[in-house]
């Protein structure tokens, strides 16, 4: 349980200390990995708790969908259509989703958890 | 699961460690680079306010200097303007100069000096004829007349035996001599001027004119035209 916290402290602080500059014409793609990234980690949660768990398939998908992401924005700056959007609603709505169903196995266990408590 | 529990964390673990820094690295960049852009924005408005304070301050400058230049140009005209009056007012000068000079001439406040005539004006030799001396010697209204005849004709100073007359000056009889501005003086009388030499002789010659009265009088008259006649002025002390 430390160690991905660990992680999460250790990207953060590279992070905010890594002083490199990108064009503002790339800030697009940035919020779509922002985005994405989240979109995975809680995918992963959610497959977690919901027992289909598969660090290959967490892996690639969390690389993939921010490569993805950013190839869409990408091509959408390069079409002048507005297609990073489409991938941050996409996100949104997945986003969402995953955590409605995280909250709900939650609940699920909490209930559960309470029951065998009072059946003792 | 030997495997995992030889090293410090399984692979799986290794793996979502991966993920989470990439993740937090991501985030954390991202928080960083709009840090920065807040910061860049706040520093933006800042400099457009300073710009704006600078170019109002710019814009009064200029406006002032369109001022300035305009008083210039004004001041430049009335210099121009002024000029002009002075060249004028030089070319009246030399008339004014010539004119306060012929005034003062006129008022016996400086010597005078030039060409001009001399008039003398005796009393006839005694005549046991006349009964009357009054006949035959000058009167101070001789000595009017000629006066009065050259400051006619033009005479731009007159002085009898050497005293001076200006506007005020007054000749009175009392006597056998006259009095000219609390001077006496005894015949003969020498009225001299200063003035154009032919203008006066002719004015004094004229037929039926001053001189032919004063023989009439049996006054002897000299007229001299003389090109030095010197007098002072009112004011000297003779």
């Amino acid at each position: 349980m430390w160690l991905p916290l660990l992680g999460l402290l250790l990207g953060l602080a590279l992070g905010l200390l890594t002083d490199m500059q990108i064009p503002v014409v790339y800030q697009n793609y940035l919020s779509i990995a922002v985005l994405a990234a989240l979109d995975t980690l809680l995918g992963g949660i959610r497959a977690q708790l919901q027992g289909v768990y598969d660090d290959k398939v967490f892996v690639t998908g969390f690389f993939f969908n921010v490569l993805l992401a950013a190839g869409l924005a990408f091509l959408g700056v390069h079409l002048g259509v507005d297609l990073y959007l489409a991938a941050i609603f996409a996100f949104g709505v997945r986003l969402f989703q995953n955590i409605a169903v995280i909250r709900r196995i939650l609940l699920a266990k909490w209930d559960a958890h309470k029951n065998t408590a009072k059946n003792k | 699961m030997k495997r995992p529990n030889k090293k410090i964390f399984s692979r799986k673990q290794f793996v979502i460690l991966i993920v989470f820094i990439s993740v937090g690295f991501i985030i954390g960049y991202s928080y960083d680079l709009t840090k920065e852009k807040r910061i860049a924005g706040k520093v933006d408005s800042q400099q457009l306010v300073r710009e704006d304070v600078y170019r109002e301050e710019l814009i009064n400058q200029q406006e002032r200097n369109k001022e300035l230049s305009e008083e210039v140009d004004q001041l430049q005209q009335s210099i121009r303007a002024n000029e002009k009056l002075l060249i004028e007012g030089q070319e009246h000068a030399e008339q004014y100069v010539k004119r306060a000079e012929d005034l003062r001439l006129y008022l016996g406040d400086i010597p005078s000096k030039g060409k001009g005539v001399r008039v003398l004006l005796e009393d006839a030799a005694y005549d046991p004829k006349h009964a009357n001396p009054n006949d035959y010697i000058v009167h101070e209204s001789h000595v009017f007349s000629v006066i009065n005849e050259l400051k006619i004709a033009g005479a731009e100073a007159i002085a009898v035996n050497g005293k001076r007359l200006n506007a005020n000056s007054y000749i009175r009889c009392t006597g056998p001599v006259i009095v000219v501005d609390g001077q006496q003086f005894p015949a003969p009388f020498i009225v001299e001027a200063v003035g154009e030499q032919k203008t006066l002789s002719a004015s004094l010659n004229l037929r039926g004119g001053i001189i032919d009265q004063l023989l009439h009088d049996n006054i002897v008259v000299t007229i001299e035209e003389n090109d030095n006649i010197a007098m002072p002025s009112t004011n000297a002390e003779n």
